[in-house]
């Protein structure tokens, strides 16, 4: 893997789009292309990209606490 | 501030209220997860961390201290990890340890700096057609759509939809640095 297509992995794994879990957690498929450095970098973008997403956000919610929103069932 | 103000409104099934404890409770929650980060997705374990405080918040017993949720959801997310490792024991564990993980002092509570916003903002609003294009489509679909997906909709290949990305972030990054903002370095690297 070129030092180009891992990055390309990190900027997907930093997102926070996952598969629709059930039972147990899914993965993003990227993630396991990835090697440690790589996981750990791209936890460390996210960890950097989701106070700007809050920022622009109107009720400055990250795209994780969007995504979370949406799987909660209404009390 | 103690993030708890909003527990009543949380188990009364004000989803809003939920939302703005997550507002300043995940970055805590995610930085407690840090040192799983080589071994297991932090993502998709912090996302399901968050949907499980609001599944127990009803039967959350506060404990006299600040921040009471916060910690119900940092020790969540720390056994939902360990729980991962376990389960995908096939996958190399060996430089992880354990005990120190979850001896881990929980880290220091972030509050969001509402002074960014209006910085963010102008930056964002700077950047070219495509890079911000990019950006948006993340933003708009907040993690409900994959990447394959958003570059589908902008009529973008996959490689250049995440080409788009990064050089939205890092010209955010540039951007802001001008402005004297302080950001992680992640941002822009």
């Amino acid at each position: 893997m070129t030092d180009e297509e891992a990055e390309l992995l990190i900027e997907q794994v930093a997102g926070a789009w996952r598969p629709a879990a059930d039972d147990e957690l899914h993965y993003h498929k990227a993630w396991h292309d990835l090697d440690a450095a790589g996981r750990t970098r791209a936890f460390d973008l996210a960890r950097a990209l989701r106070p700007l997403e809050a920022a622009l956000d109107p009720d400055g919610l990250s795209t994780t606490a969007r995504a979370v929103l949406a799987r909660i069932p209404r009390r | 501030m103690d993030h708890d103000v909003f527990l009543h409104a949380i188990v009364a099934g004000d989803a809003s209220a939920f939302g703005g404890w997550m507002a300043r409770a995940e970055p805590t929650v995610r930085l407690s997860l840090r040192s799983f980060a080589a071994v297991i997705d932090v993502e998709a374990v912090l996302q399901e961390a968050l949907l499980r405080v609001w599944q127990v918040a009803p039967r959350f017993v506060p404990d006299g201290k600040p921040n009471g949720l916060l910690r119900l959801g940092i020790r969540i997310g720390r056994n939902l990890a360990v729980s991962e490792l376990r389960r995908t024991k096939a996958r190399p564990t060996e430089a992880l340890d354990l005990e120190a993980a979850h001896a881990e002092s929980e880290p220091e509570i972030t509050p969001p700096d509402p002074m960014l916003r209006r910085h963010i903002a102008n930056c964002r609003d700077k950047l070219p057609a495509k890079p911000r294009e990019a950006f948006d489509a993340r933003l708009s679909s907040a993690g409900a759509d994959d990447d394959d997906a958003l570059a589908a909709g902008l009529n973008m290949r996959l490689n250049t939809f995440l080409q788009n990305f990064t050089r939205a972030r890092k010209l955010l990054a540039d951007c802001l640095k001008r402005a004297g903002v302080v950001l992680d370095e992640e941002l822009g690297t």
